[in-house]
């Protein structure tokens, strides 16, 4: 065992230790704790504020709506708030002994809070949190902006965050402060999501519907996160109704959507069954007749989610949750005697059990499995062959949440997961003859990490929040190392038997954030976090693809390793109605990951993937500014991001440092709804980025009467800024019928069951071509006098009005 | 090559959704003017290179700077390791006679279309058979040209032969078919091949779209394969649906022609180039050239394989 890992463990048991001896010798004090849910449904509600106001002393409840907080002895009257809904004032006696108090927040029959229209739930967490780079959006928010075809879109908003940005127009794969699409940690339900999107990346995998809240990290990610240098985006599924049968649904343009959730047990269990199918196929058809020589091409998605939550007891509750997606496209061209299809997917599931060993300490396990596929299948006359790409996880974790008193908030945990990659698979035959295409290649390996960290309060002004996560991999076999030579056959090939392992890595990762109050509504926050990172996603092309490879770390690809630095100003305005905060940061990437300048995928046949790979650093530093309008009937927020991000690779652009592919100095996103009444909102956002940098040619010559391009340094060239402006109009039947209150006779409003909206949105409001790409285009010939070379830029969407309807009962 | 597949399915799929295409006048730094070198030798034939300059992509394009383009005032030899010869200029419009075809291939252009060049094309070869193409030889290549040196070396590896050619008429049709070839593989070579096809009696030979192909996904494998006619897509004479067949009553020569690994990976990287340029798909990849110096372009010994089939049952 190493060193560095026993010394480790040896501290992990010491401080749980005292910890332990401190919850059990703590006297004078007591723990008031319990979950705060909603009463409209049930459901968890996390970010939920305890709070005691004689002792100005208060907690808020975790992910599950969980709180503990612990209190001298005596009489106190306890606030239970959550933004946009009535706070409950209860007294609670702390005098003997620990108290546990559930409590459900809503609204009363009759009563319309829209002065609290929420855009976080976290209100005043701007300032007074330590969390530095976080950001939390609820669903309600995303629903009300503009969707891309009517498709409410989570990940189409965080690019609308300052520091993220999209891959390329439309695009789901994001980069967060310079960082990789691989470099973001995708969780939905504590699943690891491999492949965010669908159609190619226009549209994300979350269903809205069957989702409750998104947080992103960007910066300063706390101990219990590991295994990727930039980002974590959690998304976590609504629980379920457990009051109700509930139904909701959306008819769109291009796809629709159906939501069923009630109670399995009132007040004890639920369910949520949520599905999306697209209809493109269909639509395509009408233009595709039988006898086409396309007849059979098309293109669909569909998803589903489904969870179910129970109450075993009040001390215990579970959760299993599941998502199922898959891209179809299909492509046939009959006269060329050509078909192709290629299927695309991931299947998650999550299994979770809380538990309450006492008031001040809570566990959640999670057991996931994450897989996800790409195959791709073509036949030209009698020439098949195949192309499997995919990746498998089976993951355990354990995270315990430890609130000793007021001041400290502590976790520690552990996280194993086994991977089992599989790169490349190629098959290919004519007729009877199996051509050899090398075996396919599957690599295992196990990941594993225990964390420790503490939140707490030196005095009022300083909050600190200290972690320390080691983590450890093994490449193991069995495997194939195909050691190659000069000439085109392998010199040799080393095998591993199962179990074998081949490379061992292992290192600690420090995290420190710090929040210091510089008034009653500014502070100043700074962070340092170094990770790990073993998993790599290569890629051949110049957009993001299904076709990009999952690869793990070997012997030959060693992990990446990054550290992030971040220090930023944050100040409220008006009781927290105005957000705003100022960040910098410094990013530096170690062992990323790139192909080899002219890699092709047919290269590692009877090779490694990793053979094909040339490892560099990447450096990224920026300013964001944030100005945030959280409540009110006009809300929204601006963000401005001045970026550089570059990269240096020995074998690649000579050596020379180059600017990443997604470097954008300026960066600028508005997002704003306004209610004007009871029955229309209105939305917009409008971005504004620089353009994309790509390689393109910098002189042709002819070899062999065939035109060839000369590529000049790679990215030197910059497309054309980008901007766009969308527009929404939701117009919402009314919410409440009049009815009397047979305790008073009195005519009250309650809320009607069945709710309508109608969502018009224009993507693109005044049209303009942004670019997708650019290339050399060649026309003509030299002898007829009309050759001519010229640049094209190709734009993807123009204007494109939709309209969606999305019922509830 | 599924790869490639995909580009194209991803690009049809783009080109669907994308809503419009239009020329923009865009920064591209780092043009920088390039030797390139276009030169081969043949078993039994004599070395030729032709020499021309990598052009700035916004550079005019009309024939005078095309022509402009070309290099004829270059010191080039050739050496076999034992003589060294210096290669003389051959010009289109002081041509040997029995050479035209071999012109007209070379630049694309008809006899007459070359003699009314505004000024003559050259080539650099010899006509000293000692250094015409040897199997098993060892050929550097040195070119002296605006005060740079550039070099290059090529071997000429032994043939590699078919175990059959032969005509098979399609089901539905008793007069055009494929030509079907056998191949033994042997597993201890590393073999890349360029094919071309023509009919008995045609000057030159006719490459099909992608000539070139090597034994990494067929390597020690005995397997039967299919040939199209790519000179029926240029051949009025044969009508839309009898494209890629050749017709019963034609005598065909096939030749397969060997090459070594980094002549195959320049026209690898080539073909696969011509085929994705332009796709966002695709990575901007350079022909790596085997020009030592600086010089784009390739210098590649071929051996010869040919075989000869009469069109029938």
């Amino acid at each position: 065992m190493p060193m560095k890992f026993k010394l480790f463990i040896n501290l992990l048991v010491l401080v749980c230790g005292v910890f332990i001896l401190q919850s059990t010798f703590a006297q004078g004090k007591h723990t008031i704790s319990g979950y705060i849910a909603s009463s409209s449904n049930g459901e968890a509600l996390s970010s939920a504020k305890i709070y005691v106001p004689s002792l100005n002393k208060g907690a808020i409840t975790n992910n599950y709506g969980f709180y503990s907080l612990t209190l001298p002895s005596g009489i106190y009257e306890v606030e239970f708030r959550f933004t946009g809904l009535n706070t409950i004032k209860k007294k609670v006696d702390l005098t003997r002994e620990n108290v546990t108090l559930n409590v459900e927040l809503g609204l009363k029959d009759g009563e319309k809070v829209y002065e609290e229209v929420v855009v976080s739930g976290k209100k005043g967490d701007n300032v007074n949190s330590a969390k530095l780079g976080q950001m939390e959006l609820n669903i309600d928010q995303i629903k009300r902006l503009p969707a891309f075809m009517g498709e409410v879109d989570v990940i189409k908003t965080i690019q609308l965050l300052p520091g993220v940005s999209s891959v390329s127009e439309g695009g789901q794969g994001f980069y967060v402060r310079g960082g990789g699409p691989d470099q973001n940690l995708v969780l939905l339900d504590e699943g690891v999501v491999y492949n965010a999107s669908h159609l190619f990346g226009f549209f994300s995998v979350f269903n809205s519907d069957a989702v409750r809240s998104v947080n992103l990290i960007k910066g300063g990610m706390p101990a219990n996160y590991g295994g990727r240098l930039s980002s974590v985006l959690e998304v976590n599924m609504n629980e379920g109704n457990s009051k109700r049968f509930s139904v909701k649904g959306g008819l769109g343009v291009i796809s629709s959507r159906l939501t069923l959730e009630g109670p399995l047990k009132k007040d004890r269990g639920s369910f949520i069954v949520s599905g999306r199918r697209t209809y493109i196929d269909v639509l395509a058809k009408a233009f595709i007749s039988d006898t086409s020589p396309f007849a059979g091409s098309g293109y669909y998605f569909y998803d589903m989610n489904a969870k179910l939550n129970y109450k075993l007891g009040e001390k215990d509750r579970i959760f299993l949750s599941g998502y199922y997606g898959k891209d179809v496209f299909t492509f046939a061209d009959r006269e060329g005697g050509f078909s192709a299809d290629m299927p695309w997917g991931n299947g998650i599931a999550a299994l979770r059990w809380n538990h309450v060993f006492n008031a001040k300490i809570f566990m959640n396990v999670t057991s996931t499995f994450s897989d996800y596929k790409f195959k791709f299948g073509s036949k030209q006359d009698e020439f098949k062959i195949e192309f499997l790409s995919g990746i498998k996880d089976y993951g355990t974790k354990i995270d315990f949440s430890y609130y000793p008193n007021d001041k400290h908030r502590v976790k520690w945990g552990a996280n194993y997961i086994y991977h089992v990659f599989t790169p490349s698979s190629v098959s290919a035959a004519q007729d009877t003859v199996v051509f050899n295409t090398g075996n396919a290649q599957q690599l295992f390996s196990h990941e594993e990490a225990i964390y420790l960290m503490d939140e707490f309060d030196l005095n009022d002004r300083l909050r600190i929040n200290a972690g320390l996560r080691y983590t450890a991999f093994q490449h193991v076999g069995p495997f194939t190392r195909y050691v190659k030579g000069d000439i085109s056959k392998p010199d040799t090939a080393i095998e591993y038997g199962k179990g074998d392992l081949i490379k061992f890595y292992h290192g600690l990762e420090p995290r420190l954030s710090f929040r210091y109050l510089t008034g009653e509504h500014s502070s100043i926050k700074g962070g340092y976090a170094y990770n790990y990172q073993f998993v790599h996603l290569t890629s051949l092309s110049a957009v993001s693809l299904p076709t990009d490879i999952w690869y793990p770390t070997t012997d030959i690809a060693k992990p990446q390793k990054g550290f992030q630095a971040s220090l930023g100003y944050f100040q409220n305005f008006f009781s927290d109605k105005y957000e705003a905060s100022v960040e910098l940061y410094y990013k530096g990437m170690n062992n990323i990951v790139e192909f080899k300048e002219g890699a092709l995928p047919g290269d590692n046949v009877n090779d490694n993937t990793d053979n094909l790979m040339v490892f560099g650093k990447g450096w990224a530093y920026g300013v964001e500014l944030y100005f945030k309008k959280a409540v009110g009937k006009f809300t929204g927020w601006v963000g401005y991001t001045w970026a550089k991000t570059e990269r240096k690779f020995p074998d690649l652009n000579n050596g020379e440092v180059f600017p990443a592919k997604y470097d954008r100095r300026h960066d600028l996103n508005l997002a704003a709804t306004y209610m004007v009444n009871d029955h229309w909102t209105l939305s917009s956002t409008f971005i504004y980025a620089t353009g994309n940098t790509l390689t393109l040619p910098t002189s042709w010559y002819v070899q062999d009467q065939n035109l060839l391009f000369n590529y000049g340094a790679r990215n030197s060239t910059r497309m054309a800024p980008y901007h766009r402006l969308d527009f929404s109009a939701t117009w919402y039947d009314k919410a409440y019928k009049t009815k009397t209150d047979p305790a008073t006779g009195k005519e009250i409003e309650v809320k009607k069951r069945l709710r309508n909206n109608i969502a018009i949105s224009v993507y693109n409001v005044y049209n303009r071509a942004n670019p997708f790409f650019l290339y050399v285009d060649n026309d003509g010939d030299f002898l007829n006098g009309d050759f001519k070379l010229t640049v094209k830029q190709v734009s993807l969407f123009p204007i494109i009005p939709s309209i969606t309807w999305n019922f509830e009962f | 090559m599924e790869f490639r597949i995909l580009s194209v399915a991803f690009l049809a799929l783009i080109l669907l959704f994308s809503s419009c295409t239009k020329e923009v006048k865009i920064d591209i730094p780092g043009y920088n003017e390039q030797l390139v070198v276009d030169g081969s030798i043949r078993e039994g034939e004599p070395p030729i290179i032709l020499l021309s300059k990598s052009q700035n992509i916004y550079a005019p394009t009309d024939i005078s700077a095309y022509l402009g383009s070309f290099v004829g005032d270059a010191v080039v030899t050739v050496s076999d390791g034992t003589n060294t010869v210096a290669l003389s200029k051959v010009c289109t419009d002081d041509l040997p006679p029995g050479t035209e075809a071999y012109a007209e291939a070379l630049f694309g252009m008809s006899i007459q279309e070359l003699q009314q060049l505004p000024s003559p094309l050259c080539v650099y070869t010899t006509f000293d058979p000692s250094m015409f193409g040897q199997v098993g030889k060892t050929y550097t290549l040195t070119i002296i040209y605006d005060g740079k040196t550039y070099t290059s070396i090529t071997s000429i590896m032994a043939p590699v032969s078919l175990d059959y050619l032969k005509w098979k008429p399609e089901a539905n049709s008793s007069s055009i078919g494929y030509l079907y070839s056998f191949m033994t593989d042997n597993p201890s070579t590393s073999d890349n091949f360029m094919w071309e096809m023509k009919k008995v009696g045609d000057p030159m030979f006719t490459k099909p779209f992608n000539p070139y192909f090597n034994d990494a996904f067929f390597n020690g494998l005995a397997f039967e394969f299919t040939i199209y006619n790519p000179m029926s897509f240029n051949d009025s004479s044969y009508a839309e649906n009898e494209r890629g067949f050749y017709k019963e009553g034609d005598t065909i020569v096939m030749r397969l022609s060997r090459m070594g690994k980094k002549e195959y990976n320049f026209f690898e990287k080539k073909i696969n180039q011509v085929f994705s340029s332009g796709s966002p798909f695709a990575t901007p990849v350079n022909v790596p050239s085997n020009i030592e110096g600086g010089a784009l372009g390739v210098w590649v010994g071929y051996s010869t394989y040919l075989d000869t089939v009469i069109c029938q049952p």
